[in-house]
């Protein structure tokens, strides 16, 4: 077959035009090629979008945009609390995030008056300081699935 | 386009070729001009070079959205000025703890507050500034006068650079309240924290 183009080709008039002369491929290798770029071509743009979804969801989950968040959400509870109160968050997401190695009752550590949230196992979180001069302690109730943070006089 | 089109089918017809039915008039290899697949080839190459360009405009978007940190620092400010505020009134009337305010350390005693910070970006006890000033209330007349400070706590800086405005300069709130007595009391808060929250 490819022979027989060759010889097509070659009693072509002009030296130039024998390599894009219309015959020089089989003649049914267009049609094939449609779908096959067509395909290709559906299947890149799928891989696009889903990369760029996968971006979109692992940068709003992360854990230390949970970290600030928490962190800073908790500070400004003790901040505007008042001695006696008991409060309670609800961090399921903050949960689900965590690594395996952070234990749940060291996900938020009150020291002094800096709050810490901890959701990896690397670095040391990230902390945010309160101003309210109350004696603060917090843990995780497991049987509810959320922290309590209790706020009394120093 | 459609003159190529027609001239097309136009020449196909007069070849002798006539398709057999519609199906094979559409579909025909010569409906379409000759040069249609580099054409095609070109707009895909483009079509990628258009979606690289958007997912680094949303790349972008997104670093620069959750890069940023979240400004809790004038709810901060509000909360001072909500502690103070009511550490020395109680229900619409001075509780007798203005008077005793005369310096930072009865403040921050008398008002349960605690500036000290997390040890972090070279952090001090420089991160907040209050100034507490009152002054007599004229009801008939609706005017404040002798307007005097009474209490001015931390970094003083802070009030000239809260002018400037702009996000990464300190965060600033004033409010004030009149109480029965006649006074009128105006709470002036300013909130650094910039590496955080900017």
């Amino acid at each position: 077959m490819i022979k027989r183009l060759d010889k097509k080709a070659k009693s072509s008039p002009k030296g130039h035009e024998k390599i894009f002369h219309h015959n020089f491929f089989p003649k049914n290798r267009r049609g094939e090629n449609i779908l096959t770029e067509n395909l290709l071509f559906i299947i890149l743009n799928f891989v696009f979008l889903t990369v760029l979804i996968l971006f979109l969801v692992s940068k709003v989950g992360n854990a230390a945009v949970l970290e600030e968040k928490y962190s800073k959400q908790i500070a400004m509870i003790i901040d505007s609390s008042r001695p006696v109160m008991t409060v309670a968050i609800d961090m399921q997401d903050a949960m689900e995030e965590k690594e395996e190695g952070v234990l749940e009752n060291n996900i938020v550590i009150i020291n002094e008056n800096v709050v810490t949230v901890k959701l990896r196992e690397e670095g040391g979180g990230y902390s945010y300081s309160f101003f309210n001069d109350v004696a603060v302690s917090s843990y995780f109730d497991s049987t509810k699935n959320k922290f309590i943070i209790n706020i009394d006089r120093k | 386009m459609n003159k190529q089109v027609k001239s097309t089918l136009l020449s196909v017809y007069s070849k002798g070729h006539e398709p057999q039915n519609l199906g094979d008039k559409i579909f025909h290899c010569n409906f379409f001009p000759k040069n249609r697949k580099g054409a095609d080839k070109v707009l895909s190459v483009y079509w990628f070079v258009v979606l690289f360009i958007v997912a680094g405009g949303v790349v972008y978007m997104v670093a620069v959205f959750y890069g940023a940190p979240y400004d809790v620092r004038e709810v901060e400010a509000n909360l001072l000025i909500n502690q103070i505020a009511d550490c020395v009134a109680t229900g619409g009337s001075l509780n007798g703890n203005l008077d005793k305010l005369v310096d930072e350390l009865t403040l921050l005693q008398i008002c349960k507050i605690n500036f000290k910070v997390e040890d972090e970006f070279s952090w001090k006890e420089d991160q907040f500034y209050v100034n507490i000033s009152s002054g007599d209330f004229d009801k008939t007349s609706g005017m404040i006068s002798g307007l005097t400070e009474k209490v001015v706590l931390g970094n003083s800086e802070l009030k000239s650079f809260c002018e400037l405005g702009g996000k990464t300069m300190p965060k600033c709130v004033e409010r004030s309240f009149y109480v029965s007595e006649g006074k009128v009391i105006k709470i002036f808060v300013g909130v650094k924290k910039v590496d955080k929250n900017a």
